[in-house]
Protein backbone atom coordinates (compact mmCIF):
# COMPACT_ATOMS: atom_id res chain seq x y z
CA UNK A 1 0.00 0.00 0.00
CA UNK A 2 2.88 2.38 0.88
CA UNK A 3 4.45 1.73 -2.55
CA UNK A 4 0.61 3.04 -5.13
CA UNK A 5 2.24 4.53 -7.91
CA UNK A 6 -1.02 5.52 -9.54
CA UNK A 7 -2.67 8.34 -9.34
CA UNK A 8 -5.08 9.06 -6.20
CA UNK A 9 -7.79 10.35 -6.45
CA UNK A 10 -8.08 14.14 -6.05
CA UNK A 11 -11.05 15.60 -3.40
CA UNK A 12 -12.45 19.02 -4.32
CA UNK A 13 -15.10 21.27 -3.57
CA UNK A 14 -17.60 19.16 -5.41
CA UNK A 15 -16.67 15.88 -5.09
CA UNK A 16 -15.72 15.56 -1.87
CA UNK A 17 -18.86 13.78 -0.23
CA UNK A 18 -18.22 11.16 -2.78
CA UNK A 19 -14.94 10.17 -2.27
CA UNK A 20 -15.20 10.95 1.73
CA UNK A 21 -17.52 7.99 1.40
CA UNK A 22 -15.46 5.86 -1.07
CA UNK A 23 -12.66 6.18 1.96
CA UNK A 24 -15.52 4.37 4.53
CA UNK A 25 -16.53 1.46 1.78
CA UNK A 26 -19.51 3.36 1.01
CA UNK A 27 -20.97 5.07 -1.85
CA UNK A 28 -22.57 8.37 -2.32
CA UNK A 29 -23.88 10.02 -5.65
CA UNK A 30 -25.32 13.33 -5.58
CA UNK A 31 -29.04 13.39 -6.67
CA UNK A 32 -30.93 16.67 -7.98
CA UNK A 33 -33.81 17.25 -6.29
CA UNK A 34 -35.70 19.61 -8.97
CA UNK A 35 -35.42 16.63 -12.10
CA UNK A 36 -34.72 13.59 -9.74
CA UNK A 37 -31.15 12.93 -11.81
CA UNK A 38 -28.41 11.66 -10.53
CA UNK A 39 -25.26 14.10 -10.91
CA UNK A 40 -22.22 11.99 -11.61
CA UNK A 41 -19.58 13.01 -11.69
CA UNK A 42 -21.25 15.93 -9.63
CA UNK A 43 -21.08 19.72 -9.44
CA UNK A 44 -21.54 22.64 -8.28
CA UNK A 45 -25.31 21.99 -10.10
CA UNK A 46 -27.23 20.07 -11.76
CA UNK A 47 -25.82 19.19 -15.24
CA UNK A 48 -28.97 17.97 -16.59
CA UNK A 49 -31.44 21.05 -15.51
CA UNK A 50 -29.05 23.68 -13.60
CA UNK A 51 -30.54 23.20 -10.59
CA UNK A 52 -28.82 23.87 -7.35
CA UNK A 53 -31.04 21.70 -5.12
CA UNK A 54 -28.81 18.79 -4.48
CA UNK A 55 -28.82 16.24 -2.02
CA UNK A 56 -26.12 13.41 -1.26
CA UNK A 57 -27.85 9.61 -1.54
CA UNK A 58 -26.16 7.20 0.55
CA UNK A 59 -26.03 3.77 -1.16
CA UNK A 60 -24.63 1.76 1.06
CA UNK A 61 -21.35 -0.85 0.22
CA UNK A 62 -23.47 -3.61 -1.97
CA UNK A 63 -23.24 -2.17 -5.14
CA UNK A 64 -24.33 -4.19 -8.07
CA UNK A 65 -23.80 -2.77 -11.57
CA UNK A 66 -23.32 -4.51 -15.56
CA UNK A 67 -20.63 -3.44 -17.97
CA UNK A 68 -21.90 -0.61 -20.30
CA UNK A 69 -18.90 -0.15 -22.61
CA UNK A 70 -15.47 -1.20 -21.95
CA UNK A 71 -12.13 -0.57 -23.66
CA UNK A 72 -8.70 -2.80 -22.64
CA UNK A 73 -5.06 -0.76 -22.38
CA UNK A 74 -2.12 -2.54 -23.60
CA UNK A 75 -0.08 0.28 -22.88
CA UNK A 76 0.28 3.01 -19.81
CA UNK A 77 -0.80 6.27 -20.55
CA UNK A 78 -0.34 7.18 -16.65
CA UNK A 79 2.77 5.96 -14.33
CA UNK A 80 2.33 3.31 -11.68
CA UNK A 81 -0.36 0.93 -14.75
CA UNK A 82 2.91 -0.60 -16.54
CA UNK A 83 2.36 -3.80 -14.00
CA UNK A 84 -1.10 -4.31 -14.59
CA UNK A 85 -1.19 -4.63 -18.48
CA UNK A 86 -3.44 -5.11 -20.52
CA UNK A 87 -5.50 -3.44 -18.27
CA UNK A 88 -9.40 -3.60 -19.12
CA UNK A 89 -10.93 0.12 -18.48
CA UNK A 90 -15.02 -0.06 -18.11
CA UNK A 91 -17.65 1.86 -17.62
CA UNK A 92 -20.11 0.42 -14.94
CA UNK A 93 -23.48 1.28 -15.53
CA UNK A 94 -25.61 0.85 -11.99
CA UNK A 95 -28.24 -1.16 -11.12
CA UNK A 96 -29.44 0.81 -8.15
CA UNK A 97 -29.06 3.81 -10.14
CA UNK A 98 -29.54 3.63 -13.78
CA UNK A 99 -28.18 6.30 -15.98
CA UNK A 100 -25.14 6.96 -13.81
CA UNK A 101 -21.95 4.59 -15.46
CA UNK A 102 -18.75 5.09 -13.68
CA UNK A 103 -15.11 4.64 -15.13
CA UNK A 104 -13.63 2.01 -13.72
CA UNK A 105 -11.39 -0.91 -14.08
CA UNK A 106 -12.35 -4.67 -14.01
CA UNK A 107 -10.38 -5.99 -11.35
CA UNK A 108 -9.56 -10.43 -11.23
CA UNK A 109 -11.10 -10.74 -14.98
CA UNK A 110 -8.89 -11.80 -17.98
CA UNK A 111 -9.23 -9.59 -21.00
CA UNK A 112 -11.17 -12.22 -23.36
CA UNK A 113 -13.36 -12.93 -20.43
CA UNK A 114 -15.14 -9.26 -20.49
CA UNK A 115 -18.42 -8.56 -22.36
CA UNK A 116 -20.90 -5.81 -22.53
CA UNK A 117 -23.51 -6.82 -20.14
CA UNK A 118 -20.98 -8.31 -17.89
CA UNK A 119 -22.31 -7.83 -13.85
CA UNK A 120 -19.95 -6.73 -11.83
CA UNK A 121 -19.79 -6.07 -8.37
CA UNK A 122 -17.97 -2.92 -6.42
CA UNK A 123 -15.25 -3.45 -4.09
CA UNK A 124 -13.12 -1.18 -2.63
CA UNK A 125 -9.15 -1.09 -2.90
CA UNK A 126 -7.06 0.56 -0.37
CA UNK A 127 -4.75 2.68 -1.63
CA UNK A 128 -3.34 4.77 0.59
CA UNK A 129 -3.31 4.78 4.69
CA UNK A 130 -7.21 6.61 5.19
CA UNK A 131 -8.11 6.37 1.23
CA UNK A 132 -10.18 4.08 -0.99
CA UNK A 133 -10.80 3.76 -4.48
CA UNK A 134 -14.34 2.30 -5.91
CA UNK A 135 -13.07 -1.06 -8.17
CA UNK A 136 -15.13 -3.73 -10.03
CA UNK A 137 -14.94 -7.10 -9.82
CA UNK A 138 -17.35 -10.05 -12.04
CA UNK A 139 -20.38 -10.92 -10.11
CA UNK A 140 -20.68 -14.62 -9.95
CA UNK B 1 -32.10 30.72 -41.41
CA UNK B 2 -31.81 28.52 -45.14
CA UNK B 3 -30.29 30.61 -47.55
CA UNK B 4 -28.77 33.68 -45.48
CA UNK B 5 -25.22 32.65 -45.78
CA UNK B 6 -25.61 30.62 -48.92
CA UNK B 7 -22.56 31.81 -51.19
CA UNK B 8 -21.96 34.84 -49.68
CA UNK B 9 -17.96 33.96 -48.88
CA UNK B 10 -15.67 31.51 -50.46
CA UNK B 11 -12.27 29.81 -49.71
CA UNK B 12 -9.98 31.62 -51.74
CA UNK B 13 -6.26 30.37 -50.38
CA UNK B 14 -5.20 27.00 -48.96
CA UNK B 15 -1.27 25.90 -47.52
CA UNK B 16 0.56 24.13 -45.28
CA UNK B 17 4.10 23.72 -43.98
CA UNK B 18 6.48 20.66 -44.37
CA UNK B 19 4.62 18.28 -42.13
CA UNK B 20 7.38 15.52 -40.15
CA UNK B 21 7.67 13.68 -36.88
CA UNK B 22 9.92 16.38 -35.80
CA UNK B 23 9.91 20.05 -37.23
CA UNK B 24 12.87 20.67 -35.17
CA UNK B 25 11.18 24.50 -35.45
CA UNK B 26 8.73 26.73 -33.53
CA UNK B 27 4.65 26.39 -34.33
CA UNK B 28 5.89 30.04 -35.43
CA UNK B 29 8.16 29.19 -38.28
CA UNK B 30 5.53 26.77 -39.14
CA UNK B 31 2.42 28.87 -39.37
CA UNK B 32 4.34 31.47 -41.22
CA UNK B 33 5.32 28.55 -43.82
CA UNK B 34 1.65 27.68 -44.24
CA UNK B 35 0.24 31.58 -44.29
CA UNK B 36 2.79 32.46 -47.39
CA UNK B 37 1.78 29.18 -49.07
CA UNK B 38 -2.04 30.25 -48.93
CA UNK B 39 -1.26 33.22 -49.42
CA UNK B 40 0.95 32.27 -52.64
CA UNK B 41 -2.25 30.09 -53.35
CA UNK B 42 -5.00 32.58 -53.46
CA UNK B 43 -3.02 35.14 -55.40
CA UNK B 44 -2.89 37.59 -52.13
CA UNK B 45 -0.48 39.49 -50.19
CA UNK B 46 -0.34 40.01 -46.48
CA UNK B 47 -1.73 43.42 -46.17
CA UNK B 48 -4.73 42.01 -47.66
CA UNK B 49 -5.42 40.09 -44.63
CA UNK B 50 -7.13 42.01 -41.90
CA UNK B 51 -8.28 39.25 -39.88
CA UNK B 52 -6.46 36.68 -38.32
CA UNK B 53 -7.47 33.22 -36.25
CA UNK B 54 -6.08 30.48 -35.20
CA UNK B 55 -6.84 27.50 -32.50
CA UNK B 56 -4.56 25.79 -30.16
CA UNK B 57 -4.27 23.60 -27.19
CA UNK B 58 -1.39 26.17 -25.76
CA UNK B 59 1.12 24.51 -28.35
CA UNK B 60 1.09 27.24 -31.07
CA UNK B 61 1.83 30.71 -31.81
CA UNK B 62 -0.69 33.68 -31.69
CA UNK B 63 -2.25 35.25 -34.52
CA UNK B 64 -0.96 38.68 -33.41
CA UNK B 65 2.52 36.74 -34.01
CA UNK B 66 1.25 35.90 -37.22
CA UNK B 67 0.26 39.07 -38.12
CA UNK B 68 3.63 40.74 -36.84
CA UNK B 69 5.95 38.26 -38.61
CA UNK B 70 4.18 38.70 -42.25
CA UNK B 71 5.08 42.68 -41.58
CA UNK B 72 1.46 43.34 -41.51
CA UNK B 73 -1.33 44.94 -38.63
CA UNK B 74 -5.02 43.98 -39.17
CA UNK B 75 -7.81 45.21 -37.52
CA UNK B 76 -8.90 41.63 -35.56
CA UNK B 77 -6.66 39.06 -34.24
CA UNK B 78 -8.35 36.18 -31.97
CA UNK B 79 -7.10 32.96 -30.53
CA UNK B 80 -9.26 30.51 -29.53
CA UNK B 81 -8.46 27.34 -26.97
CA UNK B 82 -9.97 24.69 -29.21
CA UNK B 83 -9.63 21.25 -31.32
CA UNK B 84 -11.06 19.59 -33.60
CA UNK B 85 -14.52 21.27 -34.59
CA UNK B 86 -12.18 24.79 -34.33
CA UNK B 87 -11.57 25.00 -38.11
CA UNK B 88 -15.55 24.69 -39.14
CA UNK B 89 -16.07 27.21 -35.85
CA UNK B 90 -13.87 29.89 -37.03
CA UNK B 91 -15.02 29.71 -40.55
CA UNK B 92 -18.17 30.23 -39.32
CA UNK B 93 -17.14 32.92 -37.47
CA UNK B 94 -15.27 34.38 -40.67
CA UNK B 95 -18.45 34.22 -42.68
CA UNK B 96 -20.07 36.57 -39.34
CA UNK B 97 -17.41 39.32 -39.41
CA UNK B 98 -17.16 39.54 -43.23
CA UNK B 99 -20.73 39.75 -43.59
CA UNK B 100 -21.11 42.17 -41.01
CA UNK B 101 -18.43 44.33 -43.37
CA UNK B 102 -15.99 44.30 -39.77
CA UNK B 103 -13.35 42.13 -42.01
CA UNK B 104 -12.89 42.14 -46.02
CA UNK B 105 -10.60 38.84 -46.01
CA UNK B 106 -9.72 36.51 -43.09
CA UNK B 107 -6.78 34.23 -42.49
CA UNK B 108 -7.80 30.85 -40.24
CA UNK B 109 -4.63 28.88 -39.75
CA UNK B 110 -3.76 25.94 -37.22
CA UNK B 111 -0.02 25.13 -36.28
CA UNK B 112 1.33 22.56 -33.89
CA UNK B 113 4.82 20.31 -32.90
CA UNK B 114 1.75 17.65 -32.38
CA UNK B 115 4.39 14.88 -32.61
CA UNK B 116 7.44 16.37 -31.44
CA UNK B 117 5.62 18.77 -28.73
CA UNK B 118 4.09 17.82 -25.06
CA UNK B 119 0.33 16.29 -26.01
CA UNK B 120 -1.98 14.70 -23.66
CA UNK B 121 -1.33 11.14 -22.74
CA UNK B 122 2.83 11.73 -23.08
CA UNK B 123 4.56 13.87 -20.16
CA UNK B 124 1.46 15.33 -18.18
CA UNK B 125 1.48 15.12 -14.50
CA UNK B 126 -1.24 12.83 -13.18
CA UNK B 127 -2.78 15.33 -10.46
CA UNK B 128 -2.62 18.39 -13.39
CA UNK B 129 -4.58 15.94 -15.81
CA UNK B 130 -7.20 15.14 -12.63
CA UNK B 131 -7.68 19.20 -12.12
CA UNK B 132 -7.87 19.83 -16.04
CA UNK B 133 -10.15 17.15 -17.06
CA UNK B 134 -13.91 17.83 -15.97
CA UNK B 135 -14.54 14.58 -13.69
CA UNK B 136 -10.96 13.94 -13.85
CA UNK B 137 -10.73 12.21 -10.30
CA UNK B 138 -13.22 9.75 -11.66
CA UNK B 139 -11.39 8.63 -15.29
CA UNK B 140 -7.41 9.83 -13.71
CA UNK B 141 -7.02 7.08 -11.11
CA UNK B 142 -8.15 4.13 -13.57
CA UNK B 143 -5.51 4.74 -15.91
CA UNK B 144 -7.77 6.11 -18.53
CA UNK B 145 -5.69 9.18 -19.97
CA UNK B 146 -5.34 8.62 -23.31
CA UNK B 147 -7.94 9.95 -26.41
CA UNK B 148 -7.60 6.32 -27.64
CA UNK B 149 -9.31 5.02 -24.60
CA UNK B 150 -11.98 7.80 -24.30
CA UNK B 151 -12.93 7.59 -27.74
CA UNK B 152 -12.85 3.74 -27.70
CA UNK B 153 -15.47 3.56 -24.94
CA UNK B 154 -17.51 4.98 -27.65
CA UNK B 155 -16.46 2.77 -29.84
CA UNK B 156 -17.25 -0.63 -28.21
CA UNK B 157 -20.45 0.12 -27.13
CA UNK B 158 -21.65 1.35 -30.62
CA UNK B 159 -20.24 -1.58 -31.71
CA UNK B 160 -21.87 -3.15 -29.47
CA UNK B 161 -24.97 -1.92 -30.40
CA UNK B 162 -25.02 -1.68 -33.95
CA UNK B 163 -22.99 -5.03 -35.38
CA UNK B 164 -20.09 -2.71 -36.58
CA UNK B 165 -16.86 -5.18 -36.51
CA UNK B 166 -13.19 -4.49 -36.03
CA UNK B 167 -12.60 -5.62 -39.93
CA UNK B 168 -15.35 -2.34 -40.03
CA UNK B 169 -12.93 -0.26 -38.63
CA UNK B 170 -10.09 -1.73 -40.82
CA UNK B 171 -12.01 -0.89 -43.91
CA UNK B 172 -11.93 2.88 -42.72
CA UNK B 173 -8.00 2.39 -42.34
CA UNK B 174 -7.53 0.99 -45.77
CA UNK B 175 -9.52 3.62 -47.43
CA UNK B 176 -7.21 6.32 -46.38
CA UNK B 177 -3.86 4.71 -46.58
CA UNK B 178 -5.23 3.73 -50.18
CA UNK B 179 -5.55 7.27 -50.85
CA UNK B 180 -2.35 8.62 -49.17
CA UNK B 181 -0.58 5.78 -51.80
CA UNK B 182 -1.61 8.50 -54.29
CA UNK B 183 -0.41 11.97 -52.48
CA UNK B 184 3.28 11.70 -52.40
CA UNK B 185 2.81 14.55 -49.68
CA UNK B 186 1.07 11.95 -47.24
CA UNK B 187 3.27 10.91 -44.03
CA UNK B 188 2.52 7.18 -45.24
CA UNK B 189 3.25 7.15 -48.50
CA UNK B 190 4.87 4.22 -49.72
CA UNK B 191 3.50 2.63 -46.64
CA UNK B 192 0.54 0.61 -47.92
CA UNK B 193 -1.83 -1.50 -45.68
CA UNK B 194 -3.83 -4.72 -46.19
CA UNK B 195 -6.74 -6.13 -44.38
CA UNK B 196 -4.84 -8.76 -43.32
CA UNK B 197 -1.89 -6.77 -41.97
CA UNK B 198 -4.54 -4.32 -40.35
CA UNK B 199 -5.96 -7.47 -38.14
CA UNK B 200 -2.18 -8.82 -37.36
CA UNK B 201 -1.55 -5.72 -35.87
CA UNK B 202 -1.57 -5.87 -31.69
CA UNK B 203 -4.11 -3.31 -30.16
CA UNK B 204 -3.26 -0.38 -28.21
CA UNK B 205 -6.20 0.46 -27.16
CA UNK B 206 -9.14 -2.24 -27.91
CA UNK B 207 -10.72 -1.51 -30.10
CA UNK B 208 -7.92 0.56 -31.47
CA UNK B 209 -4.69 -0.52 -33.07
CA UNK B 210 -2.02 1.93 -34.43
CA UNK B 211 -3.75 2.18 -37.78
CA UNK B 212 -7.05 3.26 -36.16
CA UNK B 213 -5.26 6.28 -34.96
CA UNK B 214 -4.54 9.09 -36.47
CA UNK B 215 -0.43 9.93 -37.41
CA UNK B 216 0.66 12.74 -34.94
CA UNK B 217 2.73 15.11 -36.33
CA UNK B 218 4.36 18.57 -36.67
CA UNK B 219 2.66 20.83 -39.32
CA UNK B 220 1.03 24.07 -40.06
CA UNK B 221 -2.27 24.65 -42.27
CA UNK B 222 -3.67 27.83 -43.21
CA UNK B 223 -7.09 28.90 -44.94
CA UNK B 224 -8.50 32.00 -46.79
CA UNK B 225 -11.71 33.36 -46.93
CA UNK B 226 -13.17 36.26 -48.09
CA UNK B 227 -16.56 37.88 -49.20
CA UNK B 228 -17.77 36.00 -52.83
CA UNK B 229 -17.28 39.48 -55.01
CA UNK B 230 -13.62 39.77 -53.46
CA UNK B 231 -13.33 35.91 -54.58
CA UNK B 232 -13.94 36.76 -57.81
CA UNK B 233 -10.43 38.79 -58.03
CA UNK B 234 -8.20 35.87 -56.60
CA UNK B 235 -5.99 33.71 -58.04
CA UNK B 236 -7.82 30.60 -57.59
CA UNK B 237 -11.39 29.03 -58.56
CA UNK B 238 -13.42 30.13 -55.28
CA UNK B 239 -14.67 27.42 -53.47
CA UNK B 240 -17.94 28.13 -51.85
CA UNK B 241 -19.42 27.93 -48.54
CA UNK B 242 -23.05 26.78 -48.85
CA UNK B 243 -23.69 25.82 -45.07
CA UNK B 244 -22.46 25.61 -41.45
CA UNK B 245 -23.59 24.40 -38.52
CA UNK B 246 -22.26 23.71 -34.68
CA UNK B 247 -22.70 22.32 -31.61
CA UNK B 248 -21.80 21.67 -28.53
CA UNK B 249 -23.83 18.98 -26.30
CA UNK B 250 -21.84 16.42 -24.15
CA UNK B 251 -22.15 16.52 -20.48
CA UNK B 252 -18.77 16.00 -18.99
CA UNK B 253 -16.87 14.87 -21.89
CA UNK B 254 -14.54 14.01 -20.23
CA UNK B 255 -16.23 11.56 -17.90
CA UNK B 256 -18.28 10.02 -21.06
CA UNK B 257 -20.90 10.23 -18.63
CA UNK B 258 -22.94 9.22 -21.72
CA UNK B 259 -21.66 7.53 -24.77
CA UNK B 260 -24.47 6.99 -26.95
CA UNK B 261 -24.63 10.39 -28.20
CA UNK B 262 -22.05 12.81 -30.09
CA UNK B 263 -22.72 16.27 -31.09
CA UNK B 264 -22.96 15.58 -34.81
CA UNK B 265 -26.15 14.04 -34.07
CA UNK B 266 -27.25 17.46 -33.66
CA UNK B 267 -25.32 19.33 -35.98
CA UNK B 268 -26.79 17.46 -39.05
CA UNK B 269 -30.43 18.51 -39.51
CA UNK B 270 -28.70 22.45 -39.42
CA UNK B 271 -26.29 21.96 -42.16
CA UNK B 272 -28.25 20.64 -44.57
CA UNK B 273 -30.86 23.01 -43.77
CA UNK B 274 -28.32 25.80 -44.33
CA UNK B 275 -27.43 24.89 -47.74
CA UNK B 276 -30.31 23.30 -49.23
CA UNK B 277 -29.06 20.27 -49.78
CA UNK B 278 -28.83 16.48 -48.76
CA UNK B 279 -26.53 13.99 -47.46
CA UNK B 280 -27.24 12.15 -50.77
CA UNK B 281 -25.87 15.36 -52.80
CA UNK B 282 -22.63 15.77 -51.82
CA UNK B 283 -20.16 14.21 -54.02
CA UNK B 284 -17.25 14.54 -52.00
CA UNK B 285 -15.84 14.45 -47.66
CA UNK B 286 -13.64 15.27 -45.47
CA UNK B 287 -14.69 13.34 -42.10
CA UNK B 288 -12.94 14.14 -38.85
CA UNK B 289 -10.42 11.15 -38.57
CA UNK B 290 -8.39 11.06 -35.08
CA UNK B 291 -9.78 7.48 -34.88
CA UNK B 292 -11.46 4.83 -37.52
CA UNK B 293 -14.17 4.58 -35.89
CA UNK B 294 -15.14 8.16 -35.51
CA UNK B 295 -15.59 8.46 -39.12
CA UNK B 296 -18.22 5.56 -39.22
CA UNK B 297 -19.91 7.63 -36.13
CA UNK B 298 -20.01 10.52 -38.00
CA UNK B 299 -20.93 9.07 -41.22
CA UNK B 300 -24.36 7.93 -39.13
CA UNK B 301 -25.01 10.57 -37.95
CA UNK B 302 -24.83 12.87 -41.05
CA UNK B 303 -26.80 10.45 -42.82
CA UNK B 304 -24.31 8.74 -45.26
CA UNK B 305 -25.75 5.60 -44.18
CA UNK B 306 -28.44 4.04 -41.94
CA UNK B 307 -27.60 3.48 -38.22
CA UNK B 308 -26.29 -0.37 -38.37
CA UNK B 309 -24.76 -0.01 -41.87
CA UNK B 310 -21.94 2.26 -42.26
CA UNK B 311 -19.48 -0.88 -41.35
CA UNK B 312 -21.02 -2.47 -44.59
CA UNK B 313 -20.92 1.22 -46.19
CA UNK B 314 -17.25 1.50 -45.82
CA UNK B 315 -16.41 -2.27 -46.26
CA UNK B 316 -18.40 -1.58 -49.87
CA UNK B 317 -15.13 0.87 -51.16
CA UNK B 318 -17.93 3.45 -50.89
CA UNK B 319 -14.92 5.94 -48.97
CA UNK B 320 -12.59 5.56 -52.01
CA UNK B 321 -11.94 7.50 -54.59
CA UNK B 322 -14.79 5.94 -57.08
CA UNK B 323 -16.70 5.45 -54.21
CA UNK B 324 -20.28 6.69 -53.40
CA UNK B 325 -18.87 8.81 -50.75
CA UNK B 326 -14.84 9.49 -51.57
CA UNK B 327 -13.24 10.77 -48.27
CA UNK B 328 -10.15 12.27 -46.84
CA UNK B 329 -8.95 11.28 -50.11
CA UNK B 330 -5.34 12.66 -49.22
CA UNK B 331 -4.75 10.10 -46.41
CA UNK B 332 -6.97 12.06 -43.87
CA UNK B 333 -5.14 12.54 -40.33
CA UNK B 334 -4.79 8.56 -40.34
CA UNK B 335 -2.01 8.22 -43.00
CA UNK B 336 -1.97 11.86 -44.85
CA UNK B 337 -1.05 14.01 -41.59
CA UNK B 338 -2.60 15.76 -38.14
CA UNK B 339 -3.29 19.42 -37.64
CA UNK B 340 -6.66 18.61 -35.73
CA UNK B 341 -8.51 18.36 -38.17
CA UNK B 342 -7.36 21.40 -40.84
CA UNK B 343 -5.45 19.03 -43.25
CA UNK B 344 -8.81 17.41 -44.45
CA UNK B 345 -10.35 20.59 -45.12
CA UNK B 346 -7.60 21.92 -47.37
CA UNK B 347 -8.13 18.71 -49.57
CA UNK B 348 -11.62 19.25 -49.99
CA UNK B 349 -11.11 22.69 -50.86
CA UNK B 350 -8.65 21.27 -53.59
CA UNK B 351 -10.87 18.64 -54.56
CA UNK B 352 -13.70 20.85 -55.22
CA UNK B 353 -11.53 23.07 -57.37
CA UNK B 354 -10.45 20.00 -59.43
CA UNK B 355 -6.82 20.87 -58.55
CA UNK B 356 -5.95 17.06 -59.29
CA UNK B 357 -8.00 16.75 -62.75
CA UNK B 358 -6.55 14.45 -65.32
CA UNK B 359 -4.85 12.51 -62.51
CA UNK B 360 -6.44 9.15 -60.33
CA UNK B 361 -6.33 11.48 -57.29
CA UNK B 362 -9.11 13.53 -58.28
CA UNK B 363 -12.98 13.02 -57.22
CA UNK B 364 -14.43 13.11 -61.04
CA UNK B 365 -16.78 16.35 -61.78
CA UNK B 366 -16.93 16.95 -57.89
CA UNK B 367 -19.16 19.75 -56.89
CA UNK B 368 -20.11 19.64 -53.14
CA UNK B 369 -18.45 18.46 -50.39
CA UNK B 370 -18.66 18.14 -46.52
CA UNK B 371 -16.34 19.10 -43.95
CA UNK B 372 -16.87 17.75 -40.51
CA UNK B 373 -14.97 18.39 -37.21
CA UNK B 374 -15.05 16.67 -34.01
CA UNK B 375 -13.97 18.14 -31.01
CA UNK B 376 -14.26 14.90 -28.73
CA UNK B 377 -17.81 13.42 -29.27
CA UNK B 378 -19.25 17.15 -27.17
CA UNK B 379 -18.68 19.53 -29.97
CA UNK B 380 -18.79 19.40 -33.76
CA UNK B 381 -19.10 21.58 -36.43
CA UNK B 382 -19.49 21.22 -40.19
CA UNK B 383 -19.27 22.94 -43.37
CA UNK B 384 -20.99 22.59 -47.13
CA UNK B 385 -18.89 24.13 -49.60
CA UNK B 386 -19.15 23.71 -53.38
CA UNK B 387 -17.19 24.40 -56.49
ZN1 LIG C 1 -31.56 18.49 -12.29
Amino acid sequence: MMDYQKPIPLKTQDNKPFWDAADQHEMALQKCNSCGHYAHPPGPSCAKCGSQDLTWEQLGSDVKASVYSYIISYRPFLPGFQDDLPLIIAQAELEKAPGVKMMCNILDCKTEDVYVGMPVKMIWQDIAKDRALPQWVPAM
Amino acid sequence: MMGTITDRCAIVGVGESERSRNSGTTPLHMALDAARAALTDAGLEAKDIDGFMSYNENDSCTSHELATYLGVRPKYVKDIHGGGASTEMLVADAVGLIEMGEMNTVMIFRSMNGSSGQQVGRGYDSDMLQTALSGGSYIIPYGSASPSQWFGMFATRHMYETGITKEHLGHVCLSFYEHAQKNPRAFLHGKPLTMEKYLETPDISYPFNIHDSCVELDEANAIIVTASDRAADCRQRPVYIMGLESRQCHPHAHYWEDTSQVAADYVADGLYQSAGVKPEDIDVAAIYDCFSWVVLRQLEAYGFAPRGEVGDFAAEGNLKIGGKLPTNTAGGMLSEGYTHGMNNALELVRQLRHDYKGTERQVKDCELGICTGWAGPDIAGALILRN
